[in-house]
């Protein structure tokens, strides 16, 4: 392509961004009630208003059903996978052995370096959350929309980014943590875990605020119209998939350090020492 | 329920923890345990395998150690042979040698016997020779002279010489 070409295709695609620009702010329009980006924010994050039925029996934060939908869709998955490929796995893996073989690994290999005198269930466990972390953080970009209470579709946020899902996630985390500091060293590992006091909360609190952030950027973007152009491809897809190995990465992480901490056996000083 | 801040609700901590929990006990049964459990099944089938092959290794060095000692033996012994036959070579050659000397010594014995007795034949038949000879001769003189104290005077030293001879 010469130079001027180019050129001539810059001006073309400029051209036919301008028009759409134009197009879109001559016709937008409210339709029914527009809420401002400060009711925006302030119900992402606390959740006054847009609560969704959960099966008719409580109304829920939109958090909890993406939860609901995340563990439906992972189990089922995970159902496909156990009836229809486990069973047919061979000792030279194919791309999907070798993938699912690789995740295991992953999880597997995190608890055994963290903790090399007891993993067994720390494995299974940052397996779990790291599984639930990705999914549900990824489940942002798809989108899918709930019904409020009010009657207003919403699109549902990831798990995460709920106060509660966090809380629930990081307390989680502190207890099985606890639990490896019991059976490991008995009241010593209990000391050892509660000397860490602040764990849960700053567990709770990173989950939520990285998961947050998101979805409180990714609110703002779309709350105009006009940064729905391009801007999207970067803080809502490149950002999430961040998140979500990020985020993933760090929980599982600090538990498996802190487990294997606390739940090292203690070896005694000798006379000399 | 509604000073707590940030709208923290603890009904729906304990469902987060619910469905969170049926998530990781579903994974593990579905998804973690049947994995790990075929990965630890081959670790230890190319365990099995890795030894079954160190075993078999060890047995051919083994073996070939034993073929060794045996090729040592062998050699051993087949210099052992080779001594053996060459010392019974050269017994032989020994034996044969001594054979041929002693039928040479008997060759020349056996010669020398003979050359004395035809040293000897010849030396009788020159003698008889000479005497028929010397008899013709006598005869001749005596028949020539008649005269008998010459013929005794010849017969007595006829038999002197054949005396001393």
């Amino acid at each position: 392509m010469s130079s001027r070409q180019r050129k001539v295709s810059i001006a073309v695609f400029a051209g036919i961004v301008i028009v759409l620009l134009v197009a879109v702010a001559l016709t937008g329009h409210s339709g029914g009630r527009q809420e401002t980006i400060r009711e925006v924010m302030r119900d992402a994050v606390l959740h006054e208003t847009g609560r969704i039925n959960f099966l008719n029996i409580k109304a829920v934060n939109p958090g909890f059903i993406s939860a609901v939908t995340v563990t439906v869709v992972v189990l089922a998955a995970a159902l496909v996978i156990r009836i229809f490929a486990i069973p047919r796995f061979r000792y030279v893996p194919g791309k999907l052995q070798m993938m699912l073989e690789e995740m295991v690994s992953l999880f597997d290999g995190l608890a055994k370096s963290n903790s090399p005198h007891r993993n067994g269930f720390l494995g299974a466990y940052i397996f779990g959350a790291g599984i639930y972390i990705f999914v549900g953080t990824l489940f942002e970009l798809f989108g899918f929309q709930g019904v409020t209470t009010e009657g207003v579709s919403i699109a549902l946020p990831a798990p995460l980014s709920d106060i509660n899902g966090a809380i629930a996630l990081g307390c989680l985390s502190y207890v099985v943590i606890l639990s490896g500091g019991i059976v490991g060293n008995g009241l010593r590992g209990v000391g050892n875990t509660l000397k860490d006091f602040s764990l849960p909360i700053s567990m709770s609190f990173r989950l939520f605020g990285a998961l947050l952030s998101g979805l409180l950027v990714t609110e703002l973007v779309y709350y105009y119209i006009q940064l729905s152009f391009i801007l999207p491809v970067v803080v809502g897809v490149l950002f999430t998939i961040l998140h979500a190995l990020i985020q993933t990465y760090v929980l599982t992480m600090l538990t498996a350090l802190f487990y294997g901490e606390v739940s090292e056996p203690r070896q005694k000083k000798r006379a000399g020492d | 329920m509604n000073n707590i801040p940030l709208n923290i609700d603890f009904q729906q901590i304990f469902l987060h923890l619910l469905n969170f929990t049926i998530l990781t006990a579903g994974l593990y049964f579905l998804l973690y345990k049947p994995v790990k459990d075929f990965m630890d099944k081959r670790i230890a089938y190319y365990r099995d395998m890795d030894q079954a092959a160190e075993t078999k290794l060890s047995e051919a060095e083994e073996y070939r150690d034993d073929c060794r000692k045996k090729q040592q033996g062998i050699e051993e012994k087949l210099m052992e042979q080779e001594e053996e036959a060459a010392r019974k070579r050269l017994q032989a050659d020994e034996a044969e040698l001594q054979k041929a000397r002693e039928q040479a010594d008997k060759i020349i014995q056996d010669a020398r016997a003979e050359a004395e007795r035809e040293h000897e034949k010849i030396l009788e038949n020159a003698r008889k020779e000479a005497a028929d000879m010397v008899t013709v001769a006598v005869e001749k003189l005596l028949l020539e002279s008649a005269d008998s104290e010459v013929f005794d005077q010849f017969l007595s030293s006829a038999e002197g010489s054949v005396g001393d001879e």
